[in-house]
């Protein structure tokens, strides 16, 4: 509507306060202002109330030692808060991952049992759903955990050597576990490279079968590949030791760069960026014939993004220790690379063990050993998966009932069986109606772990505020949860929506 | 540069227009959708009282240009001047134009949450202002010309689609405009029903209603246009008096159309 | 609570019962639902082994006499309203008798209810005396009670049977209304106070054991205030089948929905709390205040609704909204800042929504109203309370989860719509403005945003002001669903057409009267179902309160309660009680809205 060529041609001037798309821009222009203001006086207020009470909110916590006990994972006295929020955060990505899975595979239980012929089945498919929907997930969770507690045993050393695979406790439940060893990551590049094989087996045999018709199964060769070198892998990864000294050279590369490099580098990428994202931009909104027509959404992404582009190169400018930290940290990176590739020769990638009953100090507890989850662990994960599955088990039933009944009897008609059906044509329609409010119910999933905090299992909520109890850093502690819990969300709906786009794609 | 001299018979009438004031202009307007032009230099002017038909293949522009005399889309280039008001940005001469300018659409857009005399009755309360008992009188007075006046209390969704295209024209009436804007008004009916709106539509020509019709029915445009438009690939291909229009043709792309409609 | 679904624009289709499916005899039917094949057979049997020992654990679990349901009966007051003065208890139910009489009026005046078979019911007492003969075989009872159980089930199951015969068939189907049939059940409920000896339990803190438990039925206090209560609530049943034939309708329910909205304010600032209003200040400060944004804003509003008054009215109404965003850079009092921007809201929206003389009464009448429940509100919150209760706030419990869950919906019901259109909106940075927020918010777990602002809130605040937790966590729920409201919203605003919004433009309306007279009311009839959904989620999530140490009733039940010291460890109990009380209101809301779809034809595509 602002376009270029019309405004010579109007005949009557028209006033600034009738004109409409003034009236728009300075509405939102206002608007944006009262945003930023009334930001600005809470920020500012807070800023004042902090200084007032002495309270600091920089991130020199993540390097000072901090006195936290982690209930679980992979650090349980870390040192310093940086160290006690990983291990909080691995701790709930382990969570989140497994309970996305089971959930999945109980929900789709439970609705495929929902539509069952069988009456029993579906009663209690139906009781199932309704129950856990109807109940807070936390009063679950709380429920479990009570019950848990006052039901299962102590653990004491005189339990004697366990023998059994599975040995639970009121310390948790502890099962064997394979153990990263020091070959594992020789052993990861042959598999990478097994990954790469495997990409042009795959294409070779697609090729095959396009050509010839026959049925050359592309996909499980390419699986087939990667497994054997997996296998081959075992025995020969110490063929990939060399790469230490390339990472430490790397490394060292790194170090001897000056500050000055890395933030040219960023600056020539945002601004060359949003060069050619704007170049781009405008061509292709130009006719053929030159017309270059921009609605106020257009002028608003370019203002956008060069504004974007121009604050990224101030702030590499401005903040240089941004640029330091590029750099040690990447230096760091591949140090610990070259370190992990220097092993010996005969290291395995691989070690498989059984849980086993330390004595550290006053109270037994279950060793490194095992792969053992804390009865809180246990309570949050059975109360999400027990949960979310009622809510998936609704979207699978809603899916399968939303293909067209015609669809069956067409199926049918053209002499399929049952399995093939579901397989073949109900499936593939059903899933494009299931996969998006499943994938909302993975990130409510992964948000709801943070319930963790009220079974005392160190998941990043419970940690982190711990460590503001410490430190009194809580904006900062808030931040990295946005920051963590923001880049989940933005996982998640990215793998839901690229599995979504190629479901559409199947379809056509 | 337009033919206005629609002096011509039709349909058993006979109107001298060509002193008749100018109540929509068009000079050299164009549109584009991002590459796409849907307009090209539309020229044209409507006397008062006129009524033109407006032909043409789908597709050709004819939408888009009634659209833009109403401002529901936005011209890119050239001058439109309704009733002496032109369109710009200008928030009054919007506000003006559209209290002016009445619009049936092809799919009627009555409002379903509302009963049929409320879709009448609901702009002229609170967009001009009248006080309720006066525009509920206005409102069944026009729901007794388009013929439903028992439908009153009912909602859209209850009623036919020639019934709901009568609503739809009351509607636009309600707000008492000086041009009537038809996109296609027949387009979406089943064939008995067309001739109900169409009956509607005669009788609103007859009675002076200056109207502007984007339409396929050709025994419509033979009775009561003044004159024909046809339109193709954004640009007006050829304008003349209904009688010549088919009688004499000029542009070969007009023969070519009439003989595929006829 | 956030499953967005796409509806059309479909408002009416009438609702067509499935065709009746023929009568099965009970062996057709078993072979037909659980025996159609080996697959199917085998099962029926395995899941019937696993569902007879869950529930015979369940069972165990519940009947073991180490259990202390005591605990749970003792401290239901503790429950429902936390440590709330029992000489002031009276206030309390007089609060469940205003909402009961709602409750019973707007049953009555929206048509509550419908008729249900009187066969189906037969079945239903039928199936329950058969699970209660089941119960009874499979709890580890004593011989004697044994017998009573399977006493009580075959008579529940007789009567079931009675019934059944006694419904009649095919044409002659006998039909009794829900409501009669939700009547007797509450009325044999609450006849069961006065009769079947539940126990005596009484908490009396001044003693040891401070808990008393006696035989016999239980309190006074207890039976006779809910045998009241059903009372009540049957009177105003009928009180409201009298307006409905009386009144006119619509404007009945407007009145009804008013007070839906104004009685939780109403209850909890001025029954629950008593303010002990400062009479001197109020006539001296707090009266002048609104007499004068009365008198001034009603006569400015007269002149903006005229409409010759044009253009100049928008400018007046701009510079008022200025002039209220400048009141916050001198210190003044709250109540003047926030009756301007009222006032500069009213003063925008006046030329759009004015139309005839009538119209202009009402809408002045409207700020009145508005300004005056607002003084109203900011004076008695600011007013001390008489009723003093332990730990500062005034409610608890349950009544704190009822609380919060309303006040988080009520605000965060407008803000989600204005988060919804600006989301939609064709203008950018409204958009974007909108977008982030709703995605931050949503990406983010509650109970981190109930943590930061239960600790961020008082550092936002100018010092000297002062904000409760509890209302710091509300702000927190408001913005939480206020994200989430506003995505629920957006499904009903994508579903309108384009052409209803060409069709209001054309017939001249502005974009704000295309808004709230055409867009709205379609988009949130079709986002009903999800609203509900979500009106659900906010009463489940009121439960984290108890994370972040706020006395509702997970808090009490899993903290409070096992705390006592005659009930140690009685965690297990108590939550699940909790989890009973959450689900008999979730699953009754759903209900609801399944049958409100049905209604509406939403669910139907």
């Amino acid at each position: 509507m602002t376009d270029t060529t019309t405004q010579e041609r109007v005949s009557q001037r028209v006033p600034l306060w009738r004109d409409v798309v003034v009236l728009k821009w300075v509405t939102q222009i206002v608007l944006l202002f009262v945003v930023l203001s009334v930001m600005w006086f809470l920020a500012s207020q807070a800023g004042d109330n902090l200084r007032a009470r002495n309270i600091n909110t920089d991130f020199d916590f993540l390097e000072r030692p901090v006195d936290i006990q982690i209930s679980e994972g992979i650090d349980t006295h870390p040192d310093t808060g940086g160290r006690a929020l990983w291990a909080a955060m691995v701790n709930t990505l382990r969570l989140s991952i497994a309970g996305i899975f089971f959930a999945t595979v109980l929900g789709v239980i439970v609705g495929l049992a929902r539509l069952s012929d069988n009456w029993l089945v579906r009663r209690i498919a139906t009781s199932w759903v309704e129950v856990l929907r109807n109940v807070p997930l936390l009063v679950q969770m709380i429920f479990y955990y009570s019950a848990m507690t006052a039901a299962f045993p102590r653990l004491g050393l005189e339990t004697g050597p366990i023998n059994g695979w599975l040995h639970v406790s009121n310390k948790g439940i502890s099962m064997p576990r394979v153990h990263i060893a020091d070959g594992f990551y020789q052993w990861m590049v042959v598999v990478l490279v097994g990954v790469v094989a495997a990409y042009f087996v795959r294409r070779h045999r697609q090729r095959i079968q396009d050509v010839t018709g026959a049925n050359t199964s592309p996909i499980l060769w390419a699986v087939g590949t990667i497994g054997l070198f997996g296998l081959i892998g075992l025995f020969v990864h110490p063929v990939f030791s060399w790469l230490g000294s390339v990472f430490s050279a790397v490394a060292d590369l790194l170090d001897s760069l000056p500050v000055a490099v890395p933030q040219l580098l960023f600056s020539a990428i945002a601004v060359g960026g949003a060069t050619v994202w704007i170049r781009r931009f405008v061509s292709d909104h130009r006719s053929a014939r030159g017309h270059l027509s921009l609605t106020d959404d257009d002028w608003f992404r370019i203002a956008f993004v060069a504004v974007a582009s121009l604050v990224v190169v101030f702030l590499v400018v401005r903040w240089s220790g941004l640029s330091a930290w590029t750099l040690n940290s990447g230096r760091d990176l591949f140090e610990v690379l070259a370190d992990k590739f220097n092993v010996d020769g005969a290291a395995r990638p691989f070690d498989a063990m059984r849980p086993d009953i330390v004595q550290p100090g006053k109270f037994p507890n279950y060793g490194k050993n095992g792969l053992t989850m804390s009865v809180g662990f246990a309570s949050v994960f059975f109360a999400v998966v027990f949960y979310t599955s009622a809510f998936i088990g609704e979207n699978v039933r809603g899916g399968i009932l939303a293909v067209p009944k015609g669809q069956t009897e067409a199926a049918k008609a053209v002499g399929l069986r049952r399995g093939q059906i579901l397989r073949h044509v109900v499936l593939p329609q059903a899933l494009r109606v299931i996969l998006p409010p499943t994938g909302n119910q993975y990130l409510n999933l992964t948000k709801n772990t943070s319930l963790a905090v009220a079974v005392g299992m160190s998941d990043m909520v419970q940690v982190g505020t711990t460590v503001f109890n410490q430190t009194g850093r809580t904006l900062p502690v808030v931040a990295i949860w946005m920051l963590f819990y923001l880049s989940c969300s933005l996982t998640i709906s990215v793998v839901v929506n690229w599995f979504n786009v190629r479901m559409r794609l199947v379809e056509r | 540069m337009t033919d206005t001299t629609a002096a011509e018979p039709t349909g058993g009438q006979t109107r001298d227009l060509s002193g008749a004031r100018d109540m929509i202009v068009c000079e050299d307007v164009s549109k584009w959708y991002g590459d796409f032009q849907a307009l090209d230099g539309v020229s044209a002017t409507i006397k008062e009282q006129e009524v033109v038909v407006v032909l043409g293949p789908s597709g050709s522009g004819k939408s888009t240009w009634i659209r833009c005399i109403n401002r529901l889309e936005i011209h890119q280039e050239g001058r439109i001047v309704v009733d002496d008001v032109e369109l710009t940005n200008d928030l009054r001469n919007i506000e003006k134009v559209r209290s002016e300018v009445g619009m049936v659409f092809q799919q009627f857009n009555l409002f379903p949450h509302l009963n049929i005399l409320d879709n009448v009755t609901l702009a002229p309360i609170w967009v001009r202002k009248k006080p309720r008992a006066e525009a509920e009188a206005q409102g069944m007075a026009l729901l007794e010309r388009v013929g439903i006046p028992e439908q009153a209390q009912k909602y859209p969704g209850q009623l036919s689609g020639g019934q709901q295209q009568r609503v739809a024209i009351a509607r636009a009436l309600a707000m008492e405009p000086r041009i009537m804007l038809f996109d296609e008004p027949t387009s979406a009916l089943d064939p008995e029903m067309i001739k109900e709106v169409l009956d509607v539509m005669k009788t609103l020509a007859l009675s002076g209603m200056t109207m502007m019709v984007v339409t396929h029915e050709m025994g419509f445009a033979k009775e009561v246009a003044d004159r024909l438009i046809f339109m193709e690939g954004g640009q007006i291909v050829e304008q003349n008096t209904t009688e010549l229009f088919f009688s004499n043709p000029t542009e070969e792309r007009t023969k070519l159309f009439l003989s595929q409609i006829l | 609570m956030s499953e967005l679904s796409s509806h059309t624009g479909n408002i009416t289709v009438p609702y067509t019962p499935p065709p009746e499916t023929p009568k099965l005899s009970p062996r057709e039917w078993v072979k037909e639902n659980l025996f159609s094949s080996p697959f199917n057979s085998a099962l029926t049997v395995v899941t019937t082994i696993i569902l007879l020992a869950v529930f015979r654990g369940f069972l165990s679990f519940i009947f073991n006499p180490v259990r202390q349901w005591d605990s749970t009966a003792t401290n239901m007051q503790l429950f429902m309203t936390r440590a709330y003065p029992d000489e002031q208890y009276i206030r309390v139910w007089f609060c469940v008798a205003v909402l009961l009489t709602l409750t019973g009026v707007s049953m009555a005046v929206w048509q509550a209810g419908s008729t249900v078979p009187v066969a189906g019911l037969g079945r239903k007492l039928l199936a329950t005396g058969a699970l209660l003969a089941l119960l009874a075989l499979l709890a580890p009872f004593s011989a004697s009670a044994t017998v009573q159980w399977l006493a009580a089930a075959l008579a529940v199951a007789a009567i079931g049977e009675a019934i059944r015969r006694f419904a009649g068939r095919g044409e002659s189907e006998r039909t009794v209304s829900s409501l009669t049939v939700l009547v007797v059940t509450l009325a044999g409920l609450v006849t069961s106070l006065w009769v079947v000896p539940y126990g005596h339990h009484s908490y009396i803190a001044k003693r040891v054991p401070r808990v008393l438990a006696e035989p016999g039925t239980v309190a006074l206090t207890t039976k006779l205030p809910w045998t009241i209560m059903l009372l009540i609530v049957v009177a105003a049943y009928f009180a409201g089948r009298l307006m409905r034939n009386r009144l006119p309708t619509n404007p009945t329910r407007a009145t009804l929905l008013m007070l839906w909205l104004l009685a939780p304010f109403f209850l909890t600032y001025l029954v629950l709390r008593d303010p002990d209003f400062d009479m001197g200040h109020v006539l001296s400060t707090d009266l002048p205040i609104f007499a004068a944004y009365a008198v001034g804003g009603a006569v400015l509003l007269s002149w903006l609704t005229r409409p010759s008054t044009g253009e100049t009215g928008r400018v007046v109404a701009v510079l008022i909204l200025v002039a209220g965003f400048c009141t916050f850079l001198t210190p003044m009092r709250q109540v003047v800042r926030l009756d301007m921007l009222l006032l500069a809201t009213f003063a925008l929206a006046a030329p759009t929504f004015a139309g005839g003389p009538r119209a202009r009464r009402r809408y002045i009448f409207g700020w009145l109203g508005v300004l005056g429940v607002m003084s109203w509100l900011i004076t008695s919150i600011n007013t001390p309370s008489t009723v003093t209760v332990p730990g500062g706030f005034f409610i608890g419990g349950f009544s704190i989860t009822l609380f919060i869950a309303f006040i988080a919906l009520v605000i965060s019901f407008p803000l989600g719509i204005a988060l919804a259109l600006a989301r939609t909106s064709s203008m950018p940075i409204f958009r974007q403005l909108a977008t982030g927020f709703i995605e931050v918010v949503r990406g983010i777990p509650l109970i981190t945003v109930l943590i930061f602002f239960s600790i961020m809130v008082p550092l936002f605040l100018p010092r000297g002001m002062h904000l409760g937790e509890v209302a710091a966590v509300a702000i927190g729920y408001v913005l939480f669903s206020s994200a989430y409201l506003a995505e629920n919203v957006r499904g009903g605003l994508q579903s309108i057409t384009r052409g209803q919004h060409e069709a209001a433009e054309a017939v001249g309306m502005t974009t704000a009267q295309k808004t709230v007279f055409i867009v709205l009311p379609q988009a949130l009839r079709v986002s009903i179902p999800p609203l509900v959904g979500h009106c659900i989620g906010v009463f489940k999530e009121t439960s984290l309160l108890a994370i972040i140490g706020v006395f509702d009733i997970l808090y009490i039940g899993r903290i409070v309660i096992p705390g006592q010291t005659e009930f140690m460890g009685s965690t297990r109990e108590n939550v699940l009680f909790v989890s009973v009380i959450y689900w008999i209101f979730a699953y009754q809301m759903s209900k609801a809205s399944q049958r409100l779809e049905r209604r509406t034809g939403l669910g139907e595509r």
